[in-house]
């Protein structure tokens, strides 16, 4: 499909561009004015409804664009929602939340806005070459961002290892996709003469082999290009080999950014997984299964890579003190969680991902939300500036709670149906090595009780110094309640869920 | 007489990712660290251009665009890398990496 | 084969005398009145002479990054140029066009923000800084309101 065909199926990409310069203008235009606040959010807001709607508004299908750079299909929309979501609660939280000063409120929303155009890129991104513009772009924001407050040390730190990380990170990418390009002679994943292609006619030899010295030196050439493009993605998802990044980040980074990070840029990076290993790696059968091609043994990669980041993640949240750190490590183990999905390598196994990530948004940002409002009246965010939080701010309290045993994964909550539907995957794909994946799993959720059960101790049976209730904004309540509901209520009624996760992933063939 | 071959770029390719990946671990000096990351990046531009010279068919061209994107991509990343170090130098009034080291106590 | 030699002649001549023939001009046309920070040796206002190893002033910064990022984007330009007699034989020149106008467009808006902000105003770029930190202190107490 050529360009101007294709920009119909590039509507909401085309707004988000128009947004983020949309945004700059408008905040030169209100810079003097007293309500600048209000202004921009309205802005801002506006533009995320005008990208709602033409992201509902692209026709449904399932082809290349652009040539083959991007595909458009059921998950790259299903990807587009769920960072919708995200942006509109970072929207409404930042304007009330004290970290970013309102006289830069609107290159903030500019650059998240320009953040969400390259998580739509990498949700949809089909070509090597896209797959990486498209990380770098959400990466080379997402540094800015840590690092928007400037004055403080923290934040300058944050910002400093985040470069480091991220640069050698999608630097060994990339000489990952070199070496593909030169097995392959293309940096097309999907699609006619695409790596999948080449890798699932049986006829063919590797492109190039010779100068690899020999097939058997390029099949283990192109083993070490995959880890290195993991190195990439697993950066994006904080997954550990690349995970040292995210405690420092979380914590220098201001909270409302740290809550869209840890969810936002993370799905995003599951989206170029899911995408990069189906396409490249599997070959769809009539009944909507999918089998292996080539004799790559990806999933056990992913699988070593998944038992590794939940334990670590989860034993390294054991001793933290601040909280921020802490949800970083919990985001660390819930990437291995969500790694164990991709590495069932089914179709069950992705669509319980989808569906986990959904909660995911649920409960992270609403357990970053009591963070923000904590740290706005104490001024910290150590687990004794919780302290007494039961009885100051009864409701933050009690929607930490539900965050928190949803996050653990105990049964009445949200976050049960997630890791129950990733761990039956896992099971269900049968085999000694993934029952085992499975089961230390379940022993990382009993670990993660710990921690989580530590701050909630905090709040409940822990004196604060200062007893006095403290107000959170009526937006905040109003977000955690919005929040808190379907964390406690959507195991009577997730039907929709899978159903829409059925639609996204696995439906019709791919083309 | 062996003439120069695809394996020769790709050894040069080789050896530039991996003075790129010492210069990163050993440097303490921030600026030193990001210079390390453009060796990097260059190292894959030389694996680029040099297999572009040897692909037929359709990915003909598609070894140079990228080492384009890329090298844009390299300027944009030390453009940011380099004003967070000025913000580091600011605050700390230091671009060691190993005093800018406070976060985690 | 001499046709070329007298090229590169004609070429090479041309050169000298642009720069004798502007240096000359130049004699007659400005005014004189030599001083000593005139005569020093140019380099791009820093000390010609003395340690190699200095801090150089950080404002050199925020001009160099600015300028990194227009620099690279001739590097998606030339390509297009470079193709873009096909496009038209294709019938698509003015899409191509409006492709890099509009990729040019976006740069400009960058710039339009650059500018506004204040930061490519050399003496300014450092005042804004301060400024913006002055404002920060002042959300914390009250008393420290004079501002620059």
């Amino acid at each position: 499909m050529n360009n101007i065909h294709s920009l119909r199926f590039f509507w909401p990409e085309s707004v988000l561009t128009v947004a983020v310069l949309a945004m700059l203008v408008q905040d030169l235009l209100v810079r003097r004015s007293p309500r600048r606040v209000g202004l921009l959010t309205i802005g801002a807001l506006f533009w995320l409804a005008l990208t709602a709607l033409a992201t509902w508004r692209t026709p449904w299908g399932n082809f290349p664009i652009f040539g083959g750079l991007l595909v458009h299909d059921p998950l790259r929309i299903f990807f587009a929602w769920l960072f919708l979501a995200a942006a509109l609660l970072t929207v409404v939280i930042v304007p009330r939340s004290k970290e970013i000063s309102s006289a830069r409120l609107g290159e903030f929303f500019a650059l998240l806005f320009a953040l969400l155009l390259g998580m739509y890129l990498m949700a949809s991104a089909a070509d090597l070459l896209l797959i990486y513009l498209s990380i770098e772009t959400v990466s080379l924001v997402s540094y800015v961002l840590t690092g928007f407050q400037r004055g403080r040390r923290r934040a300058n730190e944050a910002a400093l290892k985040y470069v480091i990380y991220g640069g050698v990170a999608s630097g060994i990418m990339l000489y990952g996709i070199s070496i593909l390009y030169g097995l392959f002679g293309t940096t097309r994943v999907a699609g006619e003469g695409g790596i999948g292609a080449q890798l699932a006619d049986v006829t063919s030899r590797l492109f190039l082999a010779h100068a690899f010295g020999g097939q058997p030196a390029a099949q283990l050439a192109l083993v070490v290009a995959v880890v290195f493009l993991l190195a990439g993605v697993g950066y994006k998802i904080a997954a550990v080999p690349f995970h040292m990044w995210s405690p420092d980040v979380y914590e220098g980074a201001p909270t409302p950014f740290t809550a869209f990070l840890s969810v936002g840029p993370k799905a995003a990076g599951f989206a170029v997984a899911i995408r990069f290993f189906f396409a490249a790696f599997e070959r769809q059968l009539p009944g909507g299964g999918y089998a292996q091609v080539g004799d790559l043994p990806w999933p056990a990669i992913i699988g070593i890579i998944s038992a590794i980041s939940m334990t670590l993640g989860n034993l390294t949240a054991i001793v933290q003190s601040n909280v921020k750190r802490l949800l970083a490590y919990s985001s660390i183990a819930h990437a291995g969680y969500l790694l164990m999905g991709l590495a069932a390598a089914s179709t069950a196994g992705v669509q319980s991902i989808l569906i986990y990530l959904i909660i995911y948004v649920l409960m992270n940002v609403g357990a970053f939300l009591v963070v923000i409002a904590v740290s706005r009246e104490t001024g910290g965010e150590d687990i004794k500036d919780f302290r007494g939080l039961g009885t100051r701010a009864p409701i933050a309290a009690l929607a930490l709670v539900i965050f928190l045993f949803s996050l653990t994964g105990i049964p009445p909550f949200a976050g049960f149906i997630g890791k129950y539907l990733i761990f039956a995957a896992v099971v269900q794909r049968g085999g000694f090595w993934n029952v085992l994946l499975a089961v230390i799993g379940v022993l990382n959720s009993a670990i993660s009780l710990f921690y989580y059960a530590r701050l909630i101790k905090a709040m409940y049976l822990e004196e604060a110094i200062d007893q006095r209730p403290f107000r959170v904004p009526a937006v905040y309540t109003g977000v955690l309640v919005a929040l808190a509901v379907p964390n406690s209520f959507l195991i009577f009624y997730w039907t929709p869920l899978v159903r829409w996760a059925a639609a996204a992933f696995g439906g019709s063939p791919s083309s | 007489m062996t003439s120069i071959g695809l394996p020769h770029f790709l050894i040069v390719g080789a050896a530039l990712f991996a003075l790129g990946m010492i210069t990163v671990v050993t440097r303490r000096n921030a600026v030193g660290i990001l210079m390390g990351v453009e060796l990097i990046l260059n190292a894959a531009n030389v694996n680029f251009i040099a297999f572009n010279h040897y692909v037929e068919g359709p990915g003909k061209v598609t070894g140079q665009v990228f080492s384009i994107f890329v090298i844009v991509l390299a300027a944009a990343e030390a453009a940011v890398g380099l004003a967070i170090v000025l913000a580091i130098y600011q605050t700390f009034r230091t671009i060691d990496v190993q005093e800018t080291d406070t976060l985690r106590q | 084969m001499p046709f070329q030699f007298a090229n590169v002649l004609i070429f090479s001549a041309t050169a000298v005398l642009f720069v004798f023939g502007s240096l000359v001009a130049g004699r007659f046309l400005r005014p004189d009145a030599p001083n000593r920070e005139k005569s020093m040796i140019y380099e791009c206002g820093e000390k010609p002479i003395g340690q190699a190893w200095f801090n150089f002033n950080p404002r050199f910064y925020l001009i160099a990054l600015v300028f990194v990022i227009f620099e690279v984007e001739i590097a998606f330009m030339f390509p297009v140029a470079a193709v873009y007699k096909s496009f038209i034989e294709r019938g698509e020149g003015l899409l191509a066009f409006f492709e890099i106008a509009l990729f040019v467009g976006i740069l400009a808006v960058g710039l339009a923000y650059v500018w506004a902000m204040g930061d490519l105003e050399w003496v300014k770029g450092l005042k804004q800084d301060v400024l913006a930190q002055l404002r920060e202190k002042q959300a914390a107490p009250p008393a420290e309101k004079k501002a620059a």
